[in-house]
């Protein structure tokens, strides 16, 4: 055990560090939205857009499977479009890739 | 954490109940107010336990449990239960919606819900009957052992073992100080939703109301928040169901309930259920009546929809 009244601390550590790895700012939101039959869309919103995200979803579609698209949506950006119900799939990737953080991710749905 | 998980979960709720049993006995013991609660509460699980013939009274009692679960009043409830006891079986059904002060505006609109849905819920009780008088037998055989082996060491000779002392601290601090056990009590125990597939596309979330209610949350609120959860359409129908496009199981709507108590009910700071929510210019926020923190909550968006009807559908309502 150290006293911790005498290590330097430096309280600005966080937001240097911060500010030049991390790319992805804001929640990523990742919902999921039935068709018809059993049949569902994962859309995954509010990734950075310095992320080239056709090149994301070309690696989504090849690593989970699916098929899966890039939409432009004027109000949200670009959105990503899986099919079926990768919300596991996506969470994991994104976090395992580094492009998010655990807690940048938001998942909705059941 | 803990707190979230337990909303659903009977096994934590056994667990609460056994605590406040053995409270009953200190209460006894110390002869304070307490116990006065205490004894109208098991008078009312008797009731649940008498055979069909004191139904409806039952029935409302049970239903005013769910309206004060919410609130750690305990000493509010004593003397409406002691109320019902009394009234006779109609007057009783009559008396749900009044004592609550939490749902204040809707409490009107509730009563005659309750009324209506009366005959559906009478059938489902039964069900819980069973349930309960099997839990209560369990829990006070549970409850013999544990107050045997916690009284053994008193008279003789032999070493005190960990759990004897745990649970004899414990009696020790609910005598002393009341209020903590109050607090400890206020459990928020809610009826799983009901969900019922109607035909092969909507779903029908049959007690909606009533678990508005219970989290003394408006309707409205809930509904958008479930509507855009899920990414579906729905309403709330004549009997004050709510009819959701799309299939869902109950787990899955209980898990957005729950992720809805998470965000709009407990309080964050707290974790206590007690809360108001409140508009304050365009924005909800999160009023602790317990510790009177105040934070704001998210607001509801839908978010990104994705196309999922027919696409001719669409161009030809645009057009």
């Amino acid at each position: 055990m150290s006293i911790q009244n005498l290590n330097t601390f430096d309280p600005f550590a966080d937001a240097i560090k911060g500010s030049d790895d991390d790319v992805q700012d804001g929640l990523v939101h990742i919902r999921i939205q039935q068709r018809n039959g059993r049949k569902t869309l994962t859309t995954v919103q509010g990734l950075s857009s310095d992320y080239d995200l056709k090149k994301i979803v070309r690696a989504c579609k090849k690593e989970f499977a699916c098929n899966g698209t890039v939409i432009d949506h004027q109000e949200y950006g670009e959105v990503l479009q899986l099919q079926g119900d990768q919300r596991e799939n996506i969470c994991q990737w994104l976090t395992k890739t580094g492009l998010a953080k655990p807690d940048q991710l938001k998942v909705h749905g059941f | 954490m803990t707190e979230e998980d337990s909303i659903f979960d009977p096994q934590l709720k056994k667990k609460k109940k056994k605590k406040k049993n053995f409270d009953l006995d200190a209460a006894l013991a110390d002869g304070n107010s307490n116990d006065g609660t205490e004894r109208s509460e098991t008078a009312t699980d008797k009731e649940n336990l008498e055979p069909p013939q004191n139904d409806v009274d039952g029935d409302a009692d049970e239903n005013l449990d769910l309206d004060s679960f919410g609130k750690k009043k305990k000493k509010k409830k004593k003397p409406l239960n002691l109320e019902e006891l009394e009234a006779t079986l109609p007057e009783g059904t009559n008396k749900i919606g009044a004592p609550t002060e939490g749902g204040d505006e809707e409490i009107e609109d509730f009563d005659l819900d309750m009324d209506f849905s009366m005959t559906k819920k009478k059938k489902k009780k039964k069900k819980d009957l069973d349930e309960l008088v099997a839990e209560e037998e369990k829990e006070r055989a549970d409850e013999k052992d544990l107050e045997n082996e916690s009284q053994k060491w008193v008279g003789s000779d032999r070493d005190y073992t960990y759990d004897e002392l745990l649970t004899r601290v414990f009696g020790i601090m609910r005598d002393k100080n009341p209020e903590m056990v109050a607090g400890k009590k206020a459990k928020f125990v809610m009826r799983p939703p009901q969900v019922v597939r109607i035909g092969t596309k909507k779903t029908s979330f049959a007690n909606f109301t009533e678990i508005c209610k219970t989290l003394h949350r408006a309707q409205k609120h809930l509904l958008d928040f479930l509507l855009s959860e899920l990414g579906t359409s729905g309403s709330v129908d004549g009997n004050s169901q709510l009819i959701i496009k799309g299939r869902f199981q109950q787990k899955q709507i209980e898990n957005v309930l729950r992720r809805y108590i998470k965000e709009y009910v407990t309080c964050h700071t707290c974790r206590s259920p007690d809360t108001i929510l409140q508009k304050d210019t365009r924005l909800f926020f999160l009023q602790c009546e317990t510790c009177g923190s105040r934070c704001s909550v998210a607001s509801i968006k839908s978010g990104f929809q994705a196309v999922t009807g027919k696409r001719a559908a669409i161009r030809a309502k645009t057009a």
